[in-house]
């Protein structure tokens, strides 16, 4: 049981409390705990928008990742084109696209229209109200976030999502088979774990 | 080298024909083409109008070195005393179908011959047919001689036993993972992640090879799925099933967090828990639990500082500091906990304690902490010692919640809510085997922590 909650700990990044469980609890992560700082270091920076300085720690972290990962490295290098539309650089953005993101559309056609759909928030005078607003929003730099989260975890030959959600959503499937068969105590709020009498 | 290769090619394809011929009756022959015409494609699929592949490409395969009998389903390396690159490649007449969740086949290694390579994987459109599956970029291929995975990489990577004469090795494509996997003789060897590059439609391939034997026999028969699969496809196929229905389900938001919270103020891991706090205000977006959940916490916030005090200790293994600040703290405790002395003095005694009733259990496990906290008097010794110190500390922080006035429920002190799903996971899973007639299987927390 404790495995479980350092397994949830560990990999959705909560560093301390995973330290701090290690010693109130005795349970070993699965993980070298010093690994966890790094990779959060590299989603915070995603998250905050400083694509660069992310590209950089996860290059430190293992410089692999990104050359086996052509996908994760065009998606950061777009959140890197969209902070700096964002930040009205517009002249700054247009080169980057040039030289960094055009010749990667070239290779592979759905990053050329990702790379097209990016650079069409340039035409737009108030960017924030446009059709493509969504890639500016807060949104977008999650996903790119939680993506390099992933490949990173992935790197390091851990699984990259938590055991106890699909124990939970496992639970939702197994009482819900359960139910076609028979009538039992049943747990409908998984927040208070109470069992309720079936209805007869 | 390449017309010469050509030549030989020719020659061996005359020969093939006599390959089929041997044994066979010409009517019984039809028949059984008919049959595996009419038989089911590879694997089941709904909405599926892509055709799989059924049999060999006859076509573009390296001729000069292989020759696939006129059932297109087996191969024969033919020549004799050939370099190490002159290998004889085949691949299916069809890509492998992807509107699936899977793709498999399978070859039987009839013959491998004193020194055949035998490799199975998958290649792309453009692959060169003088190269084994997996030493060209775009390639993956499992090979009978080493037992390695090669990935177009130049080496190849530690992956499974040899294959040889009498196996039945299958090779696969798992599109919801992503992955390859390969088997031997019906058990899966393993699985690799398929490369993001390895795009584009992917031809089941095999390819065989001998060198230096002064007569290479080997014929390998290919499977796609005319005959019954080694590999218990059908169970991996319900197991993935399965396996996206329950990832679609929907959780209600940060139920996990709520409840690995609740299961931290439940044991008294009160600086985890700070930390677990602290952390999860600055992460973006802020975690918010909802405010029916703050209700529930109370009661298993009870007394959190005390007893994650008490833990502390009894994990140190200072029982004795532990007892008397219980002793301060919940007197109405340490009468069951002067249990102590009852062990110094005497096991009969215990025995009026096991008579409180609701305690009964409770009393039970710190009976036998104590003896066990007393490395002289305890039979099993050290070994235990750690395990032993934490049922008493889940047991002393269980007594505690139970002097919570507003506790109703005996048993909601022993358990945190966490717990209580997964003991109701376990006994659905068991419930929903004996409705089926005790087939199944059973739901392990230790094999999902370990997988």
């Amino acid at each position: 049981m404790n495995k479980l909650v350092m397994n949830f700990l560990v990999t959705e990044g909560y560093v301390e409390a995973a330290e701090k469980f290690r010693m109130e609890s005795g349970t070993e992560p699965d993980i070298d705990l010093a690994t966890i700082s790094d990779r959060m270091a590299v989603k915070k920076a995603v998250q905050c928008g400083n694509v660069e300085d992310a590209i950089e720690k996860v290059n430190d972290l293992n410089p692999e990742i990104l050359d086996t990962n052509p996908q994760l490295f065009f998606h950061l290098q777009q959140q890197r084109l969209i902070e700096l539309i964002r930040n009205g650089k517009i002249e700054e953005a247009l080169e980057f696209a040039q030289e960094e993101l055009a010749p990667r559309g070239e290779e592979n056609q759905t990053f050329l229209e990702e790379l097209e759909r990016t650079v069409s928030l340039l035409a737009f005078e108030d960017v924030s109200n446009c059709p493509l607003g969504e890639l500016l929003d807060i949104s977008q730099r999650l996903k790119t976030a939680s993506e390099v989260n992933a490949a990173i975890l992935t790197s390091q030959s851990h699984e990259k999502d938590p055991k106890l959600p699909s124990l939970l959503k496992m639970l939702i499937w197994a009482q819900n088979q359960l139910d076609e068969k028979a009538a039992y105590p049943r747990i409908n709020n998984l927040s208070n774990a109470t069992l309720e009498d079936p209805t007869v | 080298m390449n017309s010469s290769n050509t030549n030989n090619g020719q020659s061996n394809n005359g020969k093939s024909s006599r390959l089929v011929g041997i044994n066979r009756d010409l009517g019984l022959y039809f028949l059984e083409l008919a049959r595996l015409r009419s038989s089911a494609a590879p694997t089941e699929m709904e909405e599926d109008e892509e055709e799989a592949p059924k049999e060999l490409n006859t076509i573009n395969s390296s001729g000069g070195f292989l020759v696939v009998a006129p059932d297109k389903l087996s191969v024969k390396y033919t020549t004799v005393n050939l370099h190490g690159h002159d290998v004889g490649v085949v691949q299916a007449n069809k890509p492998a179908p992807v509107k699936c969740l899977l793709y498999y086949f399978e070859i039987y290694v009839k013959d491998a011959g004193a020194k055949g390579q035998i490799a199975i994987g998958f290649t792309n459109e453009g692959f060169k047919m003088r190269r084994q599956p997996g030493w060209e970029v775009n390639s993956c291929g499992y090979h009978g001689d080493d037992g390695l995975l090669y990935r177009g990489q130049g080496k190849g990577d530690a992956f499974g036993p040899t294959y040889t004469t009498g196996d039945t090795v299958g090779g696969g494509i798992n599109y919801a993972s992503q992955e390859f996997f390969f088997t031997k003789n019906g058990v899966l060897v393993g699985t690799v992640c398929k490369e993001k590059e390895m795009k584009g439609r992917l031809f089941p391939t095999i390819a065989v090879h001998s060198q230096n034997e002064e007569y290479a026999y080997l014929l390998v028969h290919v499977n796609f799925g005319q005959k019954k699969f080694a590999f218990d496809l059908k169970a991996t196929q319900e197991r993935l099933k399965r396996q996206m229905t329950i990832e679609k389900i929907s959780l209600p938001p940060n139920i996990s967090y709520g409840l690995v919270r609740s299961y931290l103020l439940h044991y008294g891991y009160e600086d985890t828990l700070s930390s677990f706090d602290l952390a999860s205000k600055s992460t973006i977006p802020p975690v918010y639990i909802a405010q029916e959940n703050g209700f529930d916490e109370q009661d298993i916030g009870y007394a959190l500082n005390q007893r994650k005090i008490l833990r502390q200790l009894i994990r140190n293994g200072e029982i004795d500091a532990a007892i008397s600040k219980l002793r301060d703290w919940y007197p109405q405790i340490v009468q069951v906990g002067a249990l102590e002395e009852a062990v110094k003095y005497g096991r009969i005694e215990l025995a009026k304690f096991f008579r409180l009733a609701g305690f009964y259990d409770l009393v039970q496990d710190c009976a036998a902490l104590l003896a066990y906290e007393h490395p002289q008097e305890s039979c099993v010794g050290y070994l235990l010692e750690e395990s032993q110190r934490d049922l008493v500390a889940d047991t002393v922080n269980a007594m505690i919640l139970s002097t919570n006035p507003n506790t109703q429920d005996m048993e909601g002190c022993l358990q945190s809510y966490l717990e209580r799903l997964l003991r109701q996971l376990t006994a659905c899973c068991l419930e929903r085997r004996s409705a089926n007639g005790e087939q199944g299987e059973a739901f392990l927390l230790r094999r999902v922590l370990n997988s």
